[in-house]
């Protein structure tokens, strides 16, 4: 395959690049020029010819949500999910910082398509330049008419907000970051009914994550064939890869759908750090199940993911080597998730912290000898039981590190026993 | 969609209505899935994960909870595969791992859905051995509810209870992951109307009563499902006894009238049952000491036999008389009046709040109206006080299913808040206000018309009239379908009361709504006592005292006829009208002006549960019981006859009220001669004294029947005879949910058609002048909740008296400090509070504060009291 030419982070490393003017010096707003020429409705027909799937972890079909939207509907909102909180991720951040215009332009399209007034920015409280950059932009696309009443000359409005978040992982979770833009306490709300038939304040939203929306300008740029044709069957476009853990070069890349792990790992991040192996790979960031050294083959896209009993998720590769703790990395990745369980279900908040005590009871050397079986039964009444992914997410690293290295969890039982 | 859907659940095939939850499609299919934070009446959540099933699909089955899931058609779940009893055991493992286990002392303990589910489903053994959580034990969320953070499965019935049903936010989810607790907010306690319902559906022990806690083990009490009596509303709950005492009260579910919630008081207020300053003995006045003392029953009677008996023969029957409380029962009611009308011969009967208003008495359509109305017009009546569980009911709709309200008040009430309109009004300008609506309404409806009639209207143009005041009010009223027309006793009293009533009435009638106009009393039995006949001028079923065919009818019924005059009313027995007394149940002597006109009496019985002021001053004291230690039928405000079993034994020698009177009614019979009264009017023979003249009528004469009442229910089935809309209203036939009467059946009117609005409108106050308005609270110091645990009389407000802010600032008044009040009729010192929802020119003096300060300024006399404030 030929290198690929970046898109998405084309602009990041230009001088300015977060600058309005960068971004129109480099064919910014053709996209929003193009698509306010066109119906909304030939809008969502594009997008969902271009097979784009949601870049915040559940890979749903963008195209396809938009046409859940009641088309009667009188109000109807568009959030933007910058809240960014699975560990290993760090894509979204980049492109706020560096190029928020490609996602306002992004918004902007998506609300004109689906006829949204009103869009709300929620983005994690930590991301404090971001949070400037996204207020700057906004404050920019009016100057310029990009939005606010009359959207050049098209008739189209709209007026965009930005609201922090206060740090809570959970809010990252479309519903529950809907409670937190109404003011609430941030946990997931029941579903169904999904946020596109009753949303913010009741009313049909569309949640949407940074890296999909900056997706969209292309896509009506160059068209949905020229989109559909990069990436595999089921898994079109291009992606950011966050990297990190133990290589040699961490950082976001972006590469077409269906890009072999391997060579992200040894081509673009400089593989394993001092020539050692790799232990274990998470694909797509903590709430994955863990790839062993032997998997990494296996090309990064939904489906082929999926196949391999893993997921795509937001595309973090966090690399392992062989000498990792497998036991430390169940224990922290574990910590996380109780620490961040909203506490609304039983089995995710009760069991997760009783699996974190196990966790780190064996981690000290002060396991029991039926501590494993214990930790299994506890996150198999948790995985695919609780109220919201994340309570599942949270037996991944339980369950995968428990069935690839479970001589290693042994072994510091062993230690335990012979003190 | 079709309306009904089949599926199957293990292998049972269920047709269900389309939309329902899988947990209920199961019930009905008698398949029992276990849940904690599903509640019948509250909205799905999914939270506790207990209800997970598998649902068998073409792609093989996954696990969903049973609790948010609707039915489909040929859906097929599975409850009872080996993967769902493992998950069930494994969740409720989860549960119980910070669970407190403190079942012994807990409770719930013995009615706990957590122990019988994990008696059901639970794992045999604990998994774990490590310390559990420690939370707070006993953290109060309001004044009569404790939180035991630890048993808290957070399963946010409490939450979505007060949201749902009271659209209180008061509690929520604090902390989060397994830190997670329920809280209320900073300084506000949880404060709802009926917020004790959240302990009656708690999952477990975690929230509970203040004033009953650890005081019963459930399996040992003795349940007695019953009505409350506090309100008109007439709730239905079940009094818990043992061992004698009434330990606790919860809510009974009667979807005709409560769902399945009580307020408040109904629920924490039931101490003074078994308070021990309770009376045990009847009282007599002693002849040398002239103090009361304790007496047998046979002397207590015997003295009130005696002494009304001379009051009678020296001065005739309508020189004494009987004031009752509008709480006693339709049996008390009914005897009471019968004791005066066949035996003493006056029509001297009556109640506070009784003859003073002039109301249509059908009251409420049915509470269920409030459900299906789309508009509610709320006049001088202020449910979210006077009846909670109306407003909780009215907020439902207006929460649900988008329903108005119209708001006619002088002070902006709780309710104001919700979509439609609040007119806020000066006290006494309610008439001239809804007449002006009526006009606007008319005139807008005319103008309709005139387009539908066309020419016609043209050849017979007609003044325009007065044009619409209050053109979004005229629109809402105009849009409803369905309205209720709501008012209650502020304005219902003396001629400007009749005044209002007509002008609602005709506001009802132009928008061809006259039948759902209802009164609202204050009294839980106010509609029975009413129907009773106890009121001075009309008969038991509401026939006029002059209608000879019915006083007929009573006679045969009776022995004896009632008179055909009209008796005095409550004001004017207390203001001199009578020299004998017999006071049924009501303090009336806390208001320091009618002790001093009770003073004057020469007799005065009264029939109490404690040594109230009134009883103070009494001749003879007789003990009563209280509401749950006896047989008796309650109707409620939307006619509603219920029962109210006895519940615990009666309290020292107390007795039944209707008890009391029958044998004051046998002995009375017994004293010689007193049997033989003809029903001849009085005026008839003015040479003798009316008693003498109908002594030497004995052997010829109608005799009244012997009373004969071994048991309330032959109270009950003599009224059946008595008032023919009760005919059916036997005890069985009343079961536990009690039965309406028609408001088709009741063909006496007393509907008073040529009333118009002859009240000249109450002009804006002068300055330095307020207008006084007494609209009750909801905590008071009426006589119950001062004879209530101390959670619930700490409740009781100090007096105060709020203004407008505005009002405060113009007049130099600081919130705070004491000022006189003084009116024509009275001078109090209240301290000022600051309240935006009083309106300008008007001073609130909620009714019934401690020492009554509203009543002593003159409040509830159904005029404009204006009131200075120095
Ligand atoms: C626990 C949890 C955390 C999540 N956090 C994020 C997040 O930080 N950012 C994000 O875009 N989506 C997050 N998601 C996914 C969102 O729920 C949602 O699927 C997404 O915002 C939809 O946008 P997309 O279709 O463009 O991906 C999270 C989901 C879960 C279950
Ligand atoms: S799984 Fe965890 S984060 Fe999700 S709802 Fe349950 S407690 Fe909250
Ligand atoms: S207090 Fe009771 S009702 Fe409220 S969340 Fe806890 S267990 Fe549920
Ligand atoms: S009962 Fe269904 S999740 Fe709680």
């Amino acid at each position: 395959m030929a290198e690929w030419e970046p898109v998405l982070l084309a602009n990041v490393h230009r001088p300015n690049s977060e600058k309005i003017g960068t971004y129109l010096a480099h064919g910014g707003y053709q996209a929003l020029r193009k698509a306010l020429s066109m119906s909304p409705e030939a809008v969502v027909a594009e997008v969902k010819a271009s097979g784009l799937r949601g870049r915040g972890g559940a890979g749903f079909p963008t195209g396809v949500k938009w046409g859940f939207l009641p088309p009667d509907a009188p109000v109807k909102y568009l959030a933007v999910n910058t809240d960014e909180g699975e560990p290993g991720t760090f894509k979204d951040r980049l492109i706020v910082e560096r190029d928020p215009h490609a996602i306002l332009e992004g918004v902007i399209i998506a609300a004109y398509a689906i006829g949204a007034h009103r869009a709300f920015v929620y983005i994690r409280g930590e991301f404090f330049l971001g949070v400037k950059r996204w207020i700057k932009a906004i404050a920019d696309a009016y100057q310029h008419g990009f939005l606010g009443k009359d959207i050049l000359g098209s008739g189209f409005d709209l007026d965009v907000s930005v609201h922090r978040g206060a740090g809570a992982y959970i809010c990252g979770e479309e519903t529950a970051m809907l409670e937190s833009l109404e003011g609430k306490r941030g946990q997931p709300r029941l579903k169904p009914p999904y946020p596109a038939q009753v949303g913010l304040w009741g009313r049909p939203t569309i949640v949407q994550n940074v890296e999909t929306l900056a997706n969209v300008p292309h896509i009506i740029l160059r068209g949905a064939a020229w989109y559909a044709s990069i990436g595999t069957e089921q898994s079109k476009g291009p992606k950011i890869f966050c990297v990190s853990g133990h290589v040699n070069r961490p950082g976001n890349y972006e590469l077409p759908l269906g890009t072999p792990l391997r060579e992200i790992i040894e081509k673009y991040a400089g593989g394993v750090r001092y020539g050692r192996h790799i232990k274990a790979v998470i694909p797509g960031g903590v709430s994955t199940p863990m790839l062993t050294a032997r998997q990494i083959d296996v090309p990064m896209a939904f489906e082929t993911l999926a196949a391999a009993g893993s997921a795509l998720g937001t595309g973090a590769v966090i690399v392992m080597d062989e000498t990792t703790d497998m036991v430390e990395v169940a224990r922290r990745i574990t910590d996380f998730f109780v620490h961040e369980s909203c506490g609304a279900c039983v089995p995710c908040r009760l069991g997760g912290f009783r699996m974190l005590e196990r966790l780190e009871a064996i981690a000290r050397g002060r396991g029991r000898p039926d501590d494993l079986a214990k930790l299994e039964s506890l996150a198999r009444g948790i995985s695919g039981l609780t109220f919201c992914p994340l309570g599942t997410g949270m037996c991944e690293p339980v369950l995968s590190g428990l069935a690839l290295y479970r001589d290693e969890f042994v072994a510091r039982l062993n230690t335990a026993a012979k003190r | 969609m079709p309306d009904q859907v089949t599926l199957t659940i293990d292998d049972v095939k269920v047709t269900v209505p389309a939309g329902t939850l899988v947990v209920d499609a199961a019930k009905a299919a008698g398949i029992d899935i276990p849940v904690f934070c599903s509640h019948p009446k509250l909205d799905p959540l999914g939270a506790c994960r207990m209800c997970l099933v598998e649902f068998v699909g073409s792609r093989g089955s996954r696990l969903d909870t049973a609790c948010t899931v609707r039915v489909a058609e040929g859906m097929a779940v599975r409850t009872n595969t080996e993967q769902v009893k493992a998950v069930r055991e494994a969740n409720l493992g989860f549960i119980l791992i910070n669970h407190p286990l403190d079942c012994p002392i807990c409770d719930k303990g013995g009615e706990c859905p957590l122990q019988d589910q994990t008696m059901a489903y639970g794992p045999g053994v604990s998994q774990f051995v490590e310390p559990k959580r420690h939370k707070n034990k006993r953290y109060p969320i309001s004044d009569l509810i404790l939180l035991d953070q630890e048993r808290c499965i957070l399963c946010w019935r409490c939450i979505r209870y007060l949201e749902e049903w009271e659209d209180k936010p008061q509690l929520g989810l604090f902390e989060r992951g397994g830190e997670t607790m329920i809280d209320t907010f900073p300084g506000q306690p949880v404060d709802a109307k009926t917020s004790g319902s959240i302990i009656d559906i708690c999952p477990v022990g975690a929230l509970t009563n203040r004033v009953a806690r650890f005081r019963y083990r459930p399996w040992e009490l003795k349940k007695t499902p019953s009505v409350c009596n506090h309100c008109p509303v007439g709730c239905n709950l079940r009094l818990d006894e043992r061992v004698h005492a009434l330990r606790r009260i919860v809510a009974r579910e009667n979807m005709a009238v409560n769902d399945e919630w009580i307020c408040d008081k109904g629920r924490f207020v039931h101490q003074f049952v078994d308070h021990p300053e309770r009376l045990k003995k009847p009282l007599v006045r002693d002849a040398q000491r002239g103090t009361l003392r304790e007496a047998t029953w046979d002397e207590a009677l015997d003295r009130v036999v005696e002494k009304l008996g001379a009051l009678v023969e020296a001065n005739g029957p309508n020189t004494v008389g009987g004031i009752a409380s509008p709480r006693v029962s339709n049996e008390a009611a009914y005897l009471f009046q019968k004791f005066f009308r066949a035996l003493v011969g006056t029509n001297n009967v009556d109640f506070a709040g009784g003859s003073a208003v002039r109301a249509w008495p059908t009251g409420l359509s049915a509470i269920t109206d409030i459900a299906r109305s789309d508009l509610i017009v709320l006049v001088g009546f202020d449910p979210s006080e006077a009846a909670p569980l109306l407003a909780v009911h009215i907020k439902r709709v207006v929460l649900r299913k988008g329903a108005k309200l119209l708001i006619i008040h002088p002070r902006r009430i709780e309710l104001a808040k919700y979509p439609g309109a609040y007119l806020p009004v000066l006290p006494g300008n309610e008439a001239a206000l809804l007449g002006e609506l009526a006009a606007a309404v008319q005139a807008s409806k005319g103008v309709r018309g005139q387009e539908a009639r066309g020419k016609q209207a043209a050849r017979n143009p007609q003044s325009p009239g007065p044009g619409p005041q209050y053109p979004d009010v005229v629109a809402l009223l105009a849009a409803a379908k369905s309205p209720l027309f709501i008012y209650g006793p502020d304005v219902a009293r003396g001629e400007r009361g009749r005044a209002t009533v007509a002008a609602l009435l005709n506001l009802a009638t132009a928008l061809g709504q006259g039948d759902k106009l209802a009164y609202i009393g204050a009294g839980a039995n106010e509609q029975g006592v009413r129907d009773m006949g106890l009121l001075p001028d009309t008969l038991p079923g509401y026939a006029p005292v002059s209608d000879a065919a019915v006083r007929e009818r009573l006679g045969k019924l009776w022995g004896l006829q009632p008179p055909a005059e009209a008796g005095q009313t409550c004001a004017r027995m207390i203001g001199g009208g009578v020299k004998g007394l017999f006071v049924m149940g009501d303090n009336l002597a806390a208001l320091p002006a009618v002790a001093e006109a009770l003073r004057k009496l020469d007799f005065l019985v009264v029939q109490d549960l404690f040594l109230t002021e009134t009883a103070q001053l009494a001749d003879v004291v007789l003990p009563a019981c209280s509401f749950a230690e006896a047989d008796g039928t309650y109707t409620n405000l939307e006619r509603r006859v219920q029962r109210g079993p006895q519940g615990i034994r009666a309290v020292g020698e107390s007795k039944a009220d209707w008890a009391i009177l029958t044998a004051l009614a046998e002995k009375w019979l017994a004293a010689e001669g007193r049997g033989d009264r003809s029903g001849v009017a009085p005026a008839a023979a003015p040479e003798l004294p009316d008693w003498k003249r109908k002594k030497r009528k004995a052997k010829t004469g109608p005799a009244a029947k012997p009373w004969n009442y071994p048991t309330a229910q032959s109270v009950l089935e003599e009224i059946g005879k008595a008032v023919p809309f009760y005919a059916t209203m036997r005890w069985e036939a009343l079961g536990e949910g009690g039965l309406q009467w028609s408001a088709r059946d009741l063909r006496v009117g007393v509907r008073d058609s040529g009333l118009s609005n002859t009240q000249s409108p109450t002009s804006n106050p002068r300055p330095g002048e307020f207008l006084l308005v007494s609209s009750p609270l909801f905590w008071d110091a009426s006589l119950f909740m001062q004879y209530a645990a101390d959670q619930v009389r700490q409740l009781i407000p100090a007096p105060f008296v709020a203004l407008n802010p505005a009002d405060l600032a113009t007049a130099k008044l600081a919130e705070g400090s004491q000022m006189t009040l003084t009116s024509p009729h009275g001078s109090v010192i209240l301290t000022l509070k600051a309240d935006a929802s009083v309106q300008p020119g008007t001073v609130w003096i909620p009714a019934t504060l401690p020492g009554l300060p509203a009543e002593t300024l003159g409040g509830g006399r159904g005029e404009p009291i204006s009131v200075v404030v120095r």
